[in-house]
C-alpha cells in the first residue's frame, strides 16, 4: 500500500507522483500531513514550487482581475515585489514557527514545516487564476460568486495550515493555536531584530567610512 | 559617403522632431501661473491642460473710485455685478464690460442709519432688489435699486436663540419668494431663515456634530474638568452661499477632515447634493498636514452654474473646483502667489459667461480668468449630459480626450451614449476606460445576452444531437454485441 508513490523512477515521473501527493494531501490533509512527517513523502522542492506558483498567480490576479473586483491600481502592480514578499513571508513564517515549536516540544523538523505550509498553498494555486478568468463573465452585482470562490480556498488554506501544522508536530488543536499567536509574535520580534541589524550595519558602515574619510583628507 | 549617411539622419531626426511638434495640441502649452489637474478614479493626481486662463483683473483704481479694501463678497444679478466692498463701506456696481455702473454707500434715510458699517454679504434679486450683510449694523439691509432703504432685518427674536446673541449677518441669499437666508458669525446651528417680513423663522442646513469612536471612548472616561478644558465639539460653521432659481441653497462649510465642504439644500433644510459613496466632495483629496498651505481645502464661496454645475473656492490653497451634478470633478484650477492670476486672500467667486471671477481682499482686485477650448468643452459636455443629450456630447468628449486622454468623465460620457445606440462591445471598452463599474456591467450583461442568445441554439442543437448520437451508437453496439452472443 505505502509502496505506491514510494517507487523511484525517472526524474519526470518522480516530479508527478510528488505534485500528486500534493493534490492528495490537499484532499486528505489527516493523512496527508502524518505521512509527510513519518514516512518522508513530502518534498521541500515541491513546496518551495508551490509557493512560487502562488506568488505568480497572486500577482496574475492582481494585475489581470476585471476591475469590477479588482482593489488594487494595476499601473501599481509590481510582480517581483509580490514574489520576493511572498517568499519573504513565507521563510518568515516557518522560520518563527519552527523556532516556537522547537521549545514546545513539536515533533516537526523545519523541512516539515515548510513542507506543510508549502502544500497547504495548493488551495490558492488552484483558484486563483480561474478566479481571474472567471471575473470577466461577471457583471457587478454578481460578484459575490467571485468572492465566494476565493473565500472558499482562503478557508481552505487556513484549515489545511492548521491541520498541517497540528499533524507534523503532533500537537492538540489548543496548542496549535497557541503556538500559532506565539508564531506571530515571534514573526514581529524577527522583523523587528532584522531592522535593528540593518541600523547597526549601517552605522557601522558610515563609522568606517568616516574614518576612511578621515585618512583620506588628512594623508 | 559617411557625410551622406550623416546628413540623411540629420534630416530625418529634423523631420521627426518637426512632425512631432507639429501634432502638439493647442491648449496645452499655455502657461498658467497656477497648477491645473484633477483626480482620477484612483484619488491620485493627474494633471490637465488649462481650463481656464488668466484673464487680467478689475480693481478699484482701474474704475477711478478708489482701492478696494477688503472686498468680501459679490453677486452677479442680470449683466450687473455688484461688490462689497467691506473696508471702504460700500457696494460697487459694475458692467459686463468693466466699467463703474453706480456706488451704494448712503441709504439716503433714517437718521443714524443712513450708511453701511462694513458690508460683508450681498445678494440681488430679480427684480433688482438688494440684500446687503449690514455686518457692522448688525442687520441684514433691503434697497432697492437705486440704493434706497427699504426695510431691515434685525434683532431676530427666538426661543431657540441664545440669550445674548448677536446678530452679525456675513452672508445672504434670498430665494423667489423673497425669503432671506442668512450666515451669522459665532452660529452654529445653521443659517438662519427669515420671512419676506423679515421675522426670524428657523435654521436650515444644520449640521449635525459627528465624533469619532476614539473621541467618544476619550470623552467617556474624561472627568467633567477635563471635558471643560478639552476643545469644544460643535458643528462646522457655513462660509458661503448661492441660491438657484429654483430656491435650492448652495452652502459651503468648513470641514477639516475633507469629506463634505458643500451641500445643496432644498427647500426642507435637506442636503440633497450629487455625490458618491467613496468620493469626497471637499476640494483637494491629498494635502500636506502642516505648514504653508497645509491642511483641507477650507472652502469659502460657492458659485452656482447653471445645468447642475458649481464651482467652489478654496481658501488655503486658491483653488477653484468645479463638480457636476453627480459630484464628478470636473476641473481644478487656480493657486496662491504674487503673479498676476495668482491670489492672496480668495473670498469670493462668480461666473460670468465664460469667465469666471474672484474676489481677493488681499490684492483687492477682482482676477477674471477666461475659459479655454478645453474648458469650453467640458463645460458644454456636461451640459448637455445633464439634459440627458448624451449622444451630442459625444463629439465635445471625443474633444475632449485629444486634449486630456486621462478624463475618466469622457469615456463614461461617450461609453453611455454608445451603450444607448446599442454598441455594447465598443461601449464595455470605453466604461473599462471611465473605470464606471455600474454601467460596464450594464454593458457587459447586454453583450453577454447577445452572445447567449446566438450561440444558444446552436450549443444546445449541437448537445441534443450528440446525445442522440451517442444513444443511437449504444443501440447499435448492443444489437451487434447480441448478434455476436448469439452467434
Amino acid at each position: 500500500m505505502e509502496n505506491i508513490y514510494s517507487d523511484k523512477k525517472k526524474a519526470g515521473g518522480a516530479f508527478r507522483e510528488k505534485l500528486s501527493y500534493a493534490f492528495y494531501t490537499m484532499l486528505h490533509p489527516g493523512d496527508g500531513f502524518y505521512e509527510i512527517r513519518h514516512r518522508g513523502r513530502g518534498s521541500v522542492g515541491c513546496a518551495l514550487g508551490i509557493v512560487a506558483a502562488f506568488a505568480v498567480s497572486f500577482s496574475l490576479n492582481k494585475r489581470y482581475a476585471n476591475f469590477i473586483v479588482n482593489p488594487y491600481n494595476t499601473l501599481y502592480v509590481n510582480s517581483v515585489i509580490d514574489l520576493c514578499a511572498i517568499l519573504a513571508l513565507f521563510l518568515l513564517f516557518c522560520v518563527s514557527n519552527w523556532s516556537i515549536t522547537c521549545l514546545m516540544e513539536g515533533e516537526g523538523r523545519m523541512k516539515d514545516i515548510v513542507t506543510a505550509v508549502g502544500y497547504s498553498l495548493l488551495p490558492l494555486v488552484c483558484t486563483l487564476l480561474p478566479a481571474t478568468f472567471a471575473s470577466y463573465l461577471i457583471a457587478a452585482s454578481e460578484e459575490a460568486f467571485y468572492y465566494m470562490l476565493l473565500a472558499v480556498s482562503i478557508m481552505w488554506f487556513l484549515i489545511l495550515v492548521l491541520k498541517g501544522i497540528m499533524t507534523v508536530h503532533n500537537f492538540t488543536l489548543g496548542k496549535t493555536l497557541t503556538t500559532l499567536v506565539l508564531t506571530f509574535a515571534a514573526m514581529v520580534i524577527l522583523i523587528f531584530l532584522a531592522v535593528l541589524l540593518t541600523t547597526i550595519l549601517q552605522q557601522l558602515f558610515l563609522f568606517f567610512k568616516s574614518i576612511y574619510m578621515e585618512l583620506i583628507f588628512s594623508v | 559617403m559617411k557625410n551622406m549617411r550623416k546628413r540623411k539622419m540629420l534630416i530625418t531626426v529634423a523631420a521627426v522632431l518637426l512632425l512631432a511638434s507639429g501634432g502638439m495640441r493647442a491648449g496645452a502649452q499655455t502657461q498658467v501661473p497656477y497648477d491645473t489637474y484633477n483626480y482620477d478614479y484612483w484619488g491620485n493626481l493627474v494633471y490637465t491642460p488649462a481650463p481656464y486662463v488668466p484673464a487680467g483683473k478689475l480693481s478699484g483704481e482701474s474704475l477711478g473710485i478708489g482701492a478696494f479694501s477688503a472686498p468680501q463678497d459679490m453677486f452677479l444679478a442680470g449683466d450687473t455685478l455688484y461688490v462689497a466692498d467691506t473696508g471702504n463701506n460700500r457696494i460697487v456696481m459694475l458692467g459686463k464690460d468693466g466699467k463703474l455702473k453706480g456706488i451704494i454707500d448712503s441709504l439716503g434715510a433714517r437718521e443714524g442709519e443712513e450708511s453701511l458699517k462694513s458690508p460683508k454679504g450681498i445678494c440681488v434679486t430679480a427684480d433688482g432688489t438688494v440684500y446687503v450683510a449690514d455686518s457692522g449694523n448688525k442687520r441684514v439691509v433691503v434697497l432697492d435699486s437705486d440704493g434706497n432703504l427699504l426695510s431691515q432685518v434685525r434683532d431676530p427674536k427666538s426661543d431657540v436663540l441664545p440669550k445674548q446673541f448677536e446678530f452679525v449677518p456675513s452672508k445672504v441669499v434670498v430665494d423667489y419668494a423673497g425669503r432671506v437666508y442668512v450666515i451669522a458669525d459665532n452660529m452654529y446651528q445653521g443659517i438662519m431663515c427669515f420671512s419676506e417680513k423679515g421675522e426670524f423663522t428657523g435654521f436650515t442646513g444644520t449640521i449635525n456634530v459627528t465624533l469619532s469612536p476614539y473621541e467618544i471612548f476619550w470623552l467617556r472616561f474624561s472627568t467633567k474638568e477635563q471635558r471643560s478644558r478639552q476643545k469644544l465639539y460643535i458643528a462646522t460653521e457655513f462660509t458661503g452661499m448661492d441660491i438657484d432659481g429654483d430656491g435650492f441653497i448652495y452652502a459651503t462649510n468648513i470641514d477639516n477632515d475633507g469629506r463634505q465642504s458643500v451641500r445643496l439644500l432644498n427647500p426642507k433644510g435637506q442636503d440633497v447634493i450629487g455625490k458618491k459613496d467613496s468620493v469626497p466632495l471637499s476640494g483637494d483629496l491629498q494635502w500636506r498636514l502642516a505648514g504653508d498651505y497645509g491642511g483641507a481645502s477650507r472652502i469659502v464661496d460657492v458659485t452656482e452654474r447653471g445645468k447642475g454645475i458649481y464651482s467652489i473656492l478654496d481658501y488655503t490653497r486658491g483653488r477653484i473646483f468645479t463638480y457636476d451634478a453627480e459630484g464628478n470633478c470636473l476641473y481644478i484650477f487656480g493657486g496662491m502667489g504674487t503673479q498676476a492670476g495668482t491670489f492672496q486672500t480668495p473670498t469670493a467667486l462668480e461666473a460670468w459667461d465664460d469667465r469666471i471671477l474672484v474676489l481677493d481682499a488681499g490684492r483687492n482686485e477682482i482676477l477674471l480668468f477666461q475659459e479655454t477650448r478645453y474648458g469650453q468643452l467640458i463645460n458644454e459636455a456636461t451640459g448637455l449630459r445633464y439634459d440627458g443629450d448624451e449622444t451630442q456630447a459625444v463629439e465635445r468628449w471625443k474633444e475632449v480626450l485629444k486634449y486630456n486622454s486621462d478624463f475618466e468623465l469622457a469615456y463614461s460620457g461617450i461609453g453611455k451614449a454608445t451603450l444607448a445606440a446599442g454598441n455594447n462591445r465598443e461601449a464595455m471598452h470605453y466604461l473599462r476606460l471611465a473605470m464606471d463599474k455600474e454601467y460596464y456591467s450594464i454593458a457587459y450583461k447586454r453583450f453577454r445576452n447577445e452572445i447567449l442568445e446566438r450561440f444558444l441554439p446552436v450549443a444546445f442543437t449541437l448537445g441534443l444531437g450528440l446525445i442522440a448520437a451517442r444513444a443511437a451508437w449504444r443501440v447499435i453496439r448492443k444489437r451487434r454485441m447480441q448478434k455476436g452472443g448469439g452467434a
